[in-house]
């Protein structure tokens, strides 16, 4: 905390904070937390899965931060006490109602004091817990509170061991890191996304950043670090695999062999990156197989924020935003117009190519707003809309931009692409608008939808052990089929969805499929299936190897 | 197709029925510590009464739900965050149950619990 620290090598043992102290903890807190926002927010499912804990946490630090930045107090109580206050005044959100009650039952705790010692942070840790979880009548087990009383736990335990500050939060960090890791036993929506509870994890990432600035370890984004490893995930090029993943991770251990590592690294893929020291060892690289580093990463130390991002779907993703088709040309207007919400670009063009008067983008991951559909259906030059969700998680906002629109708006609630294309097929500009609901309704409930992706983590559903990056099947969204090749699980869907009863298999292939695949695939199957007539789609959808529909 | 709707009749969900999921929804949110009847005349805001639904009222107009809320505060957390995260919860949790959406939610602070002073 002094002007040495920087280049001290032999770490004395802190046995005090005053009030500067503490403000620069807490600047440091609000680095580390703002560089994982975004990871923050992809986590948050719980209590609304709305995306924004990370940011909110930031939001509610910054109001905290602001506080007492410019204070010259050095009594760390009066400073607390301000924090807290900063952090009541701006608290966003639920997660950063909890934090501002966290702070609060802090600074009470320290309440006067010049300096805190080991006993003082625990007993501040214990205050802070109690203050938190009295803000609540059914706490809620498995989210940030738990996660507070970990902390609070370890530092009790710690301090009767030592008075040195760093071991003490050294333990806090620590423990948050294992309570974050198990919300998912204590709180099935979490195990069912496949998360940790973000609050949770905001609350260690906090912990983490007061820990590293004690070390003397870097907390605001280290620019050179971040550059090189944005120059070399954006400047994509498709390599013999395929993009394959991103994989970053640090590794935290003792004696850790840079030249061995890096040594390794650089076997296993492209644009490896090994930086660090003997104890803290960034890694970087773009490998098919994102296990082999992590595994190899997992044998030397504890890992931590590790990163997997599938390339190919960036690219997609970058291909989309770039190329976005022209805006449709106004028609003229029109009795019956349709929007659809499509998954990727080369669905896009399907329906279009079918007479839907507007797209939206939208799917699985990113869900179009209720305003999103609203500003399509009002554009829309047509008197009456007919409104294709093509998704179970966007029927909600469609029915509410049903409700808020002025036209006469019908949703037809389509579950899957295949479901909103057989509706399609079966309007009729010519008749009324309430018989081709009717008809459009009916032809859809008619398609069985078959969905080929890979699985993004492990995860045991209805039953099956899916292993991450296996290939899965999925039969009106629900987990039916998985294997190693996309061959052998598209059989089994098929078998699984009865297609032996019916006429048409129509097969869209993704992104992640050749055409010259998807031929192959098409005679495989109609060697299997003789007497169904299989059809072959570019579909162009982002995730999904084939979307697959029978009838 | 498992949750699809076939012409077999309807579903009808009570008032009541809707009550008692907000209630739950309600009691789990942060920074409520109660909720409270909304007439004070009747008596006693039931703090930590937990499964009554008397601080829940739910109207149902043209199929439009709008639910109202009265709740009662932790002292020293920020009102207008935690009012804000009820209505987002109690709307996410009964339109997740139900399937059909919330109109409005209103929240009604009619009071504060003091615990602790600083």
């Amino acid at each position: 905390m002094d002007k040495k620290g920087s280049t001290a090598v032999q770490r004395s043992p802190r046995l005090s904070t005053d009030g500067q102290g503490f403000k620069r903890l807490v600047k440091a807190a609000l680095a580390w937390l703002q560089r994982h926002q975004t990871a923050i927010n992809v986590l948050n499912v719980y209590p609304v899965p709305d995306g924004d804990t990370g940011t909110n946490m930031v939001l509610t630090m910054q109001s905290a931060w602001a506080e007492i930045k410019d204070s010259p107090e050095r009594n760390v109580g009066q400073v607390a006490h301000q924090m807290a206050h900063g952090a009541l005044m701006g608290a966003r959100g639920n997660s950063g109602v909890i934090l501002s009650q966290v702070w609060r039952g802090f600074a009470r705790s320290l309440d006067e004091k010049e300096t805190y010692h080991a006993q003082d942070l625990a007993a501040a840790c214990r205050e802070a817990t109690v203050t938190a979880y009295k803000g609540v009548v059914r706490p809620v087990e498995g989210t940030i509170l738990t996660v507070a009383r970990a902390v609070a736990d370890a530092a009790t335990r710690a301090a009767e061991e030592t008075e040195d500050l760093v071991h003490v939060l050294e333990h806090m960090v620590f423990a948050a890191h294992e309570a974050v890791a198990l919300t998912p036993s204590l709180l099935p929506v979490l195990k069912e996304a496949g998360v940790v509870d973000a609050g949770g994890q905001g609350l260690f990432v906090i912990l983490e950043g007061m820990l590293r600035y004690m070390r003397g370890e870097p907390v605001a984004e280290n620019v050179q670090l971040v550059e090189a490893v944005d120059l070399m995930s954006t400047g994509l090029e498709p390599g013999e695999v395929g993009y394959g993943y991103d994989v970053q991770f640090l590794i935290a251990g003792q004696e850790l062999e840079m030249d061995t590592i890096r040594q390794r690294i650089m076997e296993m893929g492209e644009c490896p990156l090994v930086v660090g020291d003997s104890t803290m060892v960034k890694v970087h690289v773009h490998v098919p197989d994102p296990g082999i580093p992590i595994s190899y990463g997992a044998s030397l130390g504890s890992l931590r924020d590790v990163v997997v991002e599938d390339m190919q779907a960036q690219y997609q993703d970058f291909i989309v935003e770039r190329e976005l088709p022209p805006s449709p040309s106004p028609q003229p207007s029109q009795e019956i117009g349709v929007v659809a919400v499509v998954l990727g670009d080369g669905l896009a063009r399907v329906f279009k190519s079918l007479g839907v008067g507007a797209i939206v983008y939208g799917g699985q991951t990113m869900n179009p707003s209720t305003q999103d559909l609203l500003e399509a259906i009002e554009n829309l030059p047509a008197e009456r809309v007919i409104l294709l969700p093509n998704n179970s998680n966007v029927i909600m906002a469609a029915e509410q931009a049903r409700a808020l629109s002025n036209k006469p708006v019908a949703v037809i609630p389509s579950l899957s692409t295949p479901q909103g294309i057989a509706a399609l097929l079966a309007i009729n500009y010519q008749a009324d608008f309430e018989a081709n609901v009717a008809t459009m309704t009916s032809a859809m409930e008619e398609i069985e939808t078959g969905e080929i992706t890979t699985a993004t983590r492990s995860a045991k559903i209805n039953g099956m052990e899916i292993a991450n990056g296996q290939i899965i099947g999925l039969h009106n969204g629900e987990l039916k089929a998985s294997g190693t090749t996309i061959e052998e699980v598209v059989q089994t869907l098929l078998e699984e969805m009865n297609s032996a009863q019916c006429e048409i298999i129509t097969l869209y292939y993704g992104d992640p499929v050749s055409e010259s695949d998807a031929n192959a695939l098409a005679d495989l199957l109609q060697r299997n299936w003789p007497d169904q007539e299989i059809e072959v789609i570019a579909g162009g959808q982002p995730h999904y190897h084939y979307i697959l529909s029978v009838e | 197709m498992s949750e699809r709707q076939h012409s077999l009749g309807h579903i009808e969900v009570s008032p009541t029925a809707i009550a008692s999921l907000a209630n739950e929804a309600v009691l789990t949110c942060y920074g409520v510590v109660g909720t409270a009847a909304k007439d004070l005349a009747t008596g006693i805001a039931n703090v930590l009464s937990q499964d009554s639904k008397r601080g829940i009222e739910v109207h149902i107009e043209d199929g439009q739900i709008t639910i109202d809320v009265y709740v009662i505060i932790e002292y020293g957390t920020r009102i207008a965050a935690v009012a804000r995260s009820v209505m987002n919860v109690v709307k996410f949790s009964v339109e997740r149950a139900l399937g059909i959406p919330v109109a409005e939610v209103n929240v009604h602070v009619e009071g504060l619990r003091i615990s602790d002073t600083d």
